[in-house]
């Protein structure tokens, strides 16, 4: 067949949507005004855990403005990720606090929130299950009693008691390598609080009830997972739900789930008139869905010549009050805290743990942020025990081609080795910025780092118009991340011949656009970016064989570009597309396309996994970054002295806007690192509840990150293509965590790394992290079965 | 109960209480919702207008305060249609993501080349620290500002 012209395939394409959005033009969901439009609130629980005696709305049904109000009885059904466990509203039951009791649809906002204080709730309280710790305890009380009686989405994971969900890993003998004699025994804990997304835009939603099916225009990363979920929740078929997406104001995550969109539209149904419900900046700090808090104990069996020879680890997520993202996100273990190294034997366990706090969720790069940083200190604490330098040892142990992953996957391509040596050419490029530290402690660290594509399915259909622009309709989502208005047209344009700002991209709508797994886990350009590829292929053929007939040519013998279809090596030969498609319209009507994409799937080694969503990784990603930090002695703080990245990228389509997501996600690691943190009070609430408690980097904690990026290792995705936007934020915090052990000679085992912890560090203040309810037992030391002792949860045991 | 103000060169009346913030009045009695309201507690910037000609954040402002007094919104940054040399560099950079912090950004970067059109990068990063922006990590922003005073 004809190639494609390859000459407007890798370019600095503009964003289209900049011009509205620096003029203030641009509609995002909270900008959304429609005639009647009613306001909601959320009345939400003030306590972290307690039965429900008694809801009583007679009176706040009277308050002035009030339109309807919904209870749980409006909402039977139950939702969650492996396990239905989450009701909309907390019916019987609170499991944290913040959690949502009722909602109210009145003309005014305020209005709203009056009735829903004026709501009575009688409440007896409950013990708290506040940590980890807590909930692991011999005898700790249940958040779920009824765990055993939830609907099981997903087959596979042990579950009990307060683990929601655990995935296994084990490959070759582990007990065996740490009962080697030629072996050392490096052991490590860390832990990690939670991040909160603050996305400009917080959680939003417009909702109606119209011809009998909801219309439900959100701020959401994923429109087909909202109306699946608002259907299940509301006990509808998922026909009846349709979903738009203006604009998003950021999501990084958190709007990867489905959230706020039902209480909308309950109260639409209900009162008739458009619901708008916005949640406030503390209703967003309080309960947006965070990064979770984790806790994670390594040990390492390191043979004298620096192999590892074994390694075992257990990871404790905290999900909350409900399972929602982390049962999933159990997976990721095995692909992030085994997916670096070359590993003799691994023996993984991963949790998603309940306690009575706020739900957690997805964050950029969920679960291998905190993973990397544990690994990478893990790593230079088992080079300081062997006295090997850390670069010598990374190099000699990073997968190569033909290595295995820890589920036994066989990787592709030497990728993180020549990544090392491009950043030892980046390092030397510059002067080290030693000098700039004066009388303060200098460090440096470089790290690696293993991210994945989150693939899976994705559907795109085109339209061929008779100017000779082409309609991209997906269910891709425009968050900022660019990929809806740079990646996807120059994708489609390369296909057509055609100039990318001649492709028309529509907004999601589920109405108009095939399913799609939504946007997140880098997969926008690489799923959606195939669908839209094979669409375009598609047209393609259609349009040549169409010109074929009227040119008297082999469709082989013609190509596509600068608009036309031209007989291959005469410029200007042929007629425009625009002609060729007013023809087809004549001969065989209008010239649509359609494609659709899945993963193919890679192999793990069987027996490997268990609890597994995703047994081995389609397309891995991986990363290098160097930083430099002086550390205050006085005070702990800590300076960012400067910042590099090697990052694969398979095939940049859009050096310029990689390198901004580049920026953005390392700043965003930054803040993580440094000084983002939300903590829990004693009652359960989480402590930071504005911007003033709650600091995320501000233009003066940035610097510039100096960027190289690696093209050439083997992907599936389109054109060569990997996804670029979630991975720059993996390796920041293991960067500068490294950097600051380095500087200070101090044992680093949490983020952030705030000045009164590292000043605790320096005057050796800081308690040690010891993780007693982890234990990684050894069998030959103690005489037990299981290397990794699962106690206190055992899933025979229930 | 009317109040008067003038916005975007425009003389307007508000039937809203006067301590009713500044941000909700223009954004939801006058449609001008290019400024964004993201924390209401002077945090973000996001909400950043320019009263008698100095930026401040609307949330905190009650509209009892500007009675008479000239309102300017980002919606006015492009007078005629014409994009002002700010906007245009930020487009030209291509730095633009979510968007949702630039309406504070070009409203405090405006007032703030006024007075300092040379200034150097240190002294823009500065400028902005009253707005946070959650996509882009500042630099490739900052490195148009630069640009921008180099022209001039
Ligand atoms: S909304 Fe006004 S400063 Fe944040
Ligand atoms: S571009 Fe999204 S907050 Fe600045």
């Amino acid at each position: 067949m004809a190639i494609a012209d390859p000459s407007n395939v890798t370019m600095n394409l503009p964003r289209r949507d900049a011009r509205d959005k620096l003029l203030g033009r641009t509609r995002y969901t909270v900008d959304r005004m429609l005639p009647r439009m009613l306001h909601a609130a959320i009345l939400r629980s003030e306590v972290a855990s307690a039965r429900i005696l008694k809801i009583d709305i007679t009176r706040a049904r009277q308050m002035p403005g009030v339109r309807a109000i919904a209870l749980s009885e409006d909402a039977p059904g139950m939702h969650g990720i492996g396990i239905a466990d989450h009701p909309l509203f907390a019916s019987g039951v609170i499991r944290f606090h913040g959690e949502q009791i009722a909602a109210v649809a009145a003309d005014t906002y305020e209005q709203a929130q009056a009735a829903a204080r004026a709501i009575e709730v009688e409440l007896e309280p409950l013990p708290i299950v506040l940590t980890m710790a807590d909930a692991l305890a011999p005898g700790a009380r249940l958040v779920h009693p009824d765990w055993k009686n939830y609907e099981v989405l997903f087959e596979g994971g042990a579950r009990g008691g307060n683990v929601a969900w655990e995935a296994t890993v084990v490959r070759g003998d582990t007990e065996a390598a740490f009962a080697r004699d030629d072996v050392v025994v490096v052991e490590s804990c860390f832990r990690v609080g939670r991040q909160n997304h603050v996305s400009l835009e917080p959680r939003a939603v417009v909702a109606s009830y119209e011809d009998g099916r909801y219309h439900i225009e959100t701020s959401t990363q994923v429109p087909w997972t909202v109306r699946n979920m608002t259907a299940k929740l509301l006990g509808v078929l998922a026909s009846q739900v349709h979903v738009t997406v203006p604009p998003v104001g950021g999501g990084f995550g958190q709007k990867f789930d489905c959230t706020l969109e039902p209480y909308a539209a309950i109260l639409a149904r209900k009162s008739g008139q458009p619901v708008r419900l916005v949640y406030s900046r503390q209703e967003e700090m309080l309960t947006c869905l965070c990064r979770e808090n984790a806790e994670i104990k390594i040990r390492s069996a390191v043979t004298k010549s620096g192999d590892i020879a074994g390694r075992e680890a257990v990871v404790l997520m905290d999900c909350g009050a409900y399972g929602g993202e982390q049962i999933f996100l159990t997976t990721m273990t095995a692909h992030t805290l085994g997916g670096n190294y070359k590993l003799g034997s691994v023996k993984l366990a991963s949790r998603a743990v309940y306690t009575n706090t706020p739900p957690n969720g997805a964050f950029r790069a969920c679960n291998g942020v905190y993973n990397t940083f544990a690994l990478e200190r893990h790593t230079d604490e088992i080079c300081q025990a062997m006295g090997m330098d850390p670069l010598e040892f990374r190099r000699r142990n990073v997968l190569g081609d033909g290595d295995l992953g820890a589920t036994g996957q066989v990787f592709e391509g030497d990728v993180l080795g020549p990544m090392l040596d491009r950043m030892e050419k980046l390092r030397e490029a510059s002067h080290s910025k030693e000098p700039l530290a004066g009388g303060r402690l200098y460090g440096r660290a470089t790290v690696v780092g293993t991210w994945f594509i989150f693939v899976g399915p994705s559907t795109a259909t085109i339209n061929l118009n008779a100017d000779g622009s082409a309609t991209l309709i997906t269910a891709g989502v425009e968050l900022g991340q660019g990929t809806m208005v740079q990646a996807l047209p120059q994708i489609v344009a390369h296909e057509l011949g055609i100039h990318p700002n001649d492709v028309i991209v529509r907004n999601a709508d589920t109405d108009a656009a095939g399913f799609d797994l939504g946007v997140g886990g880098g997969r926008t350009t690489v799923s959606v970016g195939a669908a839209s590829l094979a669409a375009a292929a598609d047209v393609r053929n259609k349009i040549l064989h169409t010109a074929s007939e009227l040119l008297q040519t082999q469709p082989e013998r013609l190509v596509l570009r600068n608009g036309r279809v031209e007989i291959a090596g005469i410029e200007g030969s042929g007629m425009t597309i625009a002609k060729a498609v007013q023809h087809a319209h004549r001969l065989t009507g209008p010239v649509v396309g359609s494609g659709s994409f899945t993963n193919p799937g890679v192999p793990a080694m069987p027996g490997c996994a268990a609890g597994h969503f995703i047994d081995a990784i389609d397309i891995p990603v991986f990363n290098v970054h160097d930083c430099e930090v002086a550390v205050d002695p006085d005070t702990g703080h800590v300076e960012i002295l400067s910042y590099k990245v090697v990052q694969d990228v398979g095939r940049a389509l859009n050096p310029r806007a990689i390198h901004g997501q580049i920026q953005g996600g390392v700043t965003q690691g930054l803040g993580y690192a440094l000084h983002e943190e939300h903590t829990i009070g004693e009652d359960g609430c989480i402590r930071q509840d504005s911007l003033e408690t709650y600091r995320v980097p501000l233009a003066l904690d940035t610097v510039p990150v100096e960027i190289d990026l690696y093209e050439g290792a083997p992907s599936i995705g389109p054109l060569g293509a990997k996804g670029a936007g979630e991975v720059p934020i993996l390796n920041p915090p293991a960067a500068v965590a490294c950097a600051i052990a380095n500087a200070t000679g101090c044992r680093v085992q949490q983020l952030p790394l705030t000045p009164p912890r590292v000043l605790g560090l320096l005057l050796g203040r800081e308690p040690a992290v010891e993780l007693p309810h982890i234990k990684i037992v050894s069998q030959l030391a103690a005489g037990l079965p299981p290397a990794i002792d699962l106690t206190p949860f055992r899933a025979d045991r229930f | 109960m009317s109040l008067r103000l003038v916005v975007n060169g425009e003389d307007r009346v508000s039937r809203a209480e006067p301590l009713t913030p500044l941000v909700d009045v223009l954004r939801d009695e006058f449609h001008l919702t290019g400024a964004k309201v993201a924390c209401r507690e002077g945090f973000c910037g996001a909400c950043t207008v320019h009263i008698d000609g100095q930026p401040v954040v609307s949330c905190l402002v009650p509209l009892g305060m500007v009675e008479g007094r000239e309102v300017r919104t980002v919606e006015s940054l492009a007078a005629a249609g014409e994009l002002s040399p700010l906007q245009r560099i930020m487009e030209e950079h291509d730095v633009v993501q979510c968007g949702m912090c630039f309406p504070g950004i070009l409203m405090v970067l405006t007032s703030f080349f006024r007075e300092h059109p040379r200034a150097e990068r240190g002294e823009i990063k500065v400028a902005l620290v009253g707005n946070i922006c959650r996509c882009t990590g500042y630099e490739r922003l900052v490195d148009a500002a630069v640009a921008l005073a180099k022209r001039s």
